[in-house]
């Protein structure tokens, strides 16, 4: 009994080890975020004169409020797009008999292997040409066209699973295929629909390369342009650097905590699927 | 995916009433074209053309400002492979890092991740919120994480300190983790492994609680030692999510290159170059000279590395299972 007792100790041990190690970095975030810039330099955990005049200046002097209205925009829109574009699509790979479907349904998502690096000299070639190089909307059209190997999988999962006696009851009351699509098929996929949103919409949000090659103007720059443009001055100021990280991840967090089962079952099901 | 194999045509199942004016009475194909009509034309546009064009350009010689490219056929590809005397060793010096790195990365995943699922699928209190503690570093993955870890690991950073206040002085680096050439890359891998491995521990424990419970109470009837349930009944029944797993890392190191950039830019004295890392700077940072094709060639020889490894790990997923 007592060995399996000390078992016990030494798992719960192990576990809160590693629950700190998972923590360690958005601790000392937390921390830095909350010193004063002469504190900054010194090493101590907890800051002596908590401040959270660093907040504030990050949000309002060094343009965070705007960076952030901007990240929601395109974050808004990506998001938006992937789920009109997709759940179309999705609709027909799984329920619609058409020439090409298998196809292009594992067109789609053979293109999960595709590195993003092959596509990204392309993509803002061609933007230059378009016009739209520089803009929120050219960040938006690749950012959706990225997601359509996961989110092609997962909607057309979740349509499939759905019983086929429901779409020909629709059918014979006379409802157009449009109609069994929005009243029948999107009501009953809504988990799937929010998995695709929040995995859509986190790596958005944290989406740097692309911006940081595309996005010139400062007044359209995002959250990871803004931070890094605070690194990138010669003595970086870590204390605003971390507040400018912790705007970054709080509302990430936050949906987290809120949507916590949508990213689980998402994670697991594209992989299993 | 078993709908996919489904056929029954629309309008063949049930005689449509007579006199129909409702959109079913198109053949159902162009409804089906009608639906997947925006996916294709934003493919078109921002993937078929951008891969053709990609490709052409990995064919020729073009600095972006230029009207016109000059077609040099594979010599890029021959460059980047041995032909050119600063880019191949570079190349091969990028290939090595990302090597070491593609295969310790996963390995140390699931060195760490499966006693980790094991462990919190013993426990029954707290492990909702050990779970969620423990996914975080997947959802913040991102420049901000990343600076983060740069921050602790700076030369006076909370890591030096703490190593020197546990008495373990002798391991802090004066240079700062990332500065010394000789820690920089290994101190890459371990984030990146601290970032990879919420997913495959969410992964392992659905998987060890799909597992039959009645499994281990036969085993422990028969008294089995508990590492000989974990080599004899859990390891190999988690065998497909291991290569699941290793196949993500594999994939993830290859295509993912934003912590390099963000973390050391391929510093110090390009001991954390990769491939990926490579592909961006000829593609933006070289200024006038001719390097986009030789980017495209490089973004290709990743895109065929992946296909390989792809069709590798596809094999051995189903030799094991």
């Amino acid at each position: 009994m007592t060995a399996r007792r000390v078992v016990r100790a030494v798992v719960f041990v192990a576990l809160f080890v590693y629950a700190l190690i998972s923590l360690y970095p958005f601790l000392w975030m937390i921390s830095g975020a909350f010193k004063g810039r002469s504190e900054i330099l010194e090493g101590g955990f907890l800051p002596r004169a908590f401040t959270l005049d660093t907040l504030t200046q990050t949000w309002g002097r060094l343009h965070f409020f705007d960076y952030f209205l901007n990240s929601l925009k395109v974050t808004g829109l990506t998001v938006l797009g992937v789920l009109v574009v997709y759940s179309l699509a999705s609709y027909a790979f799984a329920v619609l008999d058409f020439p090409g479907r298998r196809i292009l349904f594992w067109f789609f998502v053979a293109l999960l292997f595709v590195p993003g690096i092959t596509m990204l000299l392309p993509v803002v070639i061609l933007e230059k040409q378009l016009g739209v190089l520089g803009t929120h909307i050219g960040l938006v059209l690749p950012f959706v066209n990225g997601t359509a190997p996961l989110t092609v999988l997962l909607l057309t999962n979740a349509y499939g699973s759905i019983p086929r006696e429901l779409r020909e009851a629709a059918r014979s009351d006379g409802a157009s295929e449009v109609r069994i699509f929005w009243s029948v098929y999107l009501p009953l996929a809504r988990p799937a629909h929010v998995t695709v949103a929040v995995l859509t919409a986190v790596p958005t949000w944290n989406e740097y390369v692309l911006t940081r090659v595309s996005i010139s103007d400062p007044s359209r720059y995002t959250l990871p342009l803004g931070l890094e443009s605070l690194i990138s001055s010669e003595v970086p100021r870590y204390n605003e650097v971390m507040a400018a990280s912790l705007i970054i991840v709080i509302p990430v967090i936050v949906l987290f905590l809120f949507l916590q089962r949508y990213f689980v079952n998402g994670l697991v099901g594209a992989i299993k699927g | 995916m078993s709908s996919l194999a489904v056929k029954d045509r629309p309008g063949r199942l049930r005689k449509e009433p007579s006199g129909g004016r409702s959109p079913r009475r198109w053949p159902g194909w162009l409804t089906g074209w009608a639906f997947v009509f925006p996916a294709v034309a934003l493919f078109a546009v921002m993937g078929a053309y951008t891969i053709g064009s990609g490709l052409a350009l990995s064919f020729a010689k073009w600095n972006g400002f230029t009207p016109t490219w000059n077609w040099v056929g594979v010599q890029n590809y021959l460059d980047l492979l041995y032909a050119d005397p600063v880019l191949a060793p570079e190349l091969r010096r990028a290939g090595w890092n990302t090597l070491q790195v593609m295969i310790a990365v996963p390995l140390l995943t699931v060195v760490i991740s499966l006693p980790l699922a094991v462990a919190l699928n013993s426990v029954r209190r707290l492990r909702g919120v050990l779970r969620s503690v423990y996914f975080l570093p997947y959802v913040t993955t991102g420049v901000a994480i990343y600076f983060a870890w740069r921050y602790v690991l700076e030369p006076d950073g909370a890591i030096n300190t703490l190593l020197r206040s546990l008495g373990l002085g002798t391991l802090s680096q004066p240079q700062g983790f990332l500065g010394n050439p000789s820690t920089a890359l290994p101190t890459l891998i371990l984030v990146l492994v601290w970032s990879s491995v919420p997913v495959a521990t969410l992964l392992y424990l659905s998987g060890l609680q799909a597992i039959d419970p009645h499994l281990f109470e036969a085993a422990q009837i028969d008294g089995a030692a508990p590492r000989h349930v974990l080599r004899r009944v859990i390891w190999p029944l988690l065998r497909p999510i291991t290569a699941v797993i290793v196949l993500l890392g594999v994939r993830d190191t290859l295509h993912g290159f934003q912590i390099f950039l963000v973390m050391t830019n391929g510093g110090p004295g390009g001991h954390t170059d990769a491939l990926a890392l490579m592909a961006y700077r000829l593609s933006f940072f070289k200024g006038l000279a001719q390097t986009l094709g030789l980017a495209s060639a490089l973004g290709w020889l990743l895109f065929a590395g992946a296909v390989l490894l792809t069709l590798v790990n596809a094999r051995m997923l189903r030799r094991v299972q």
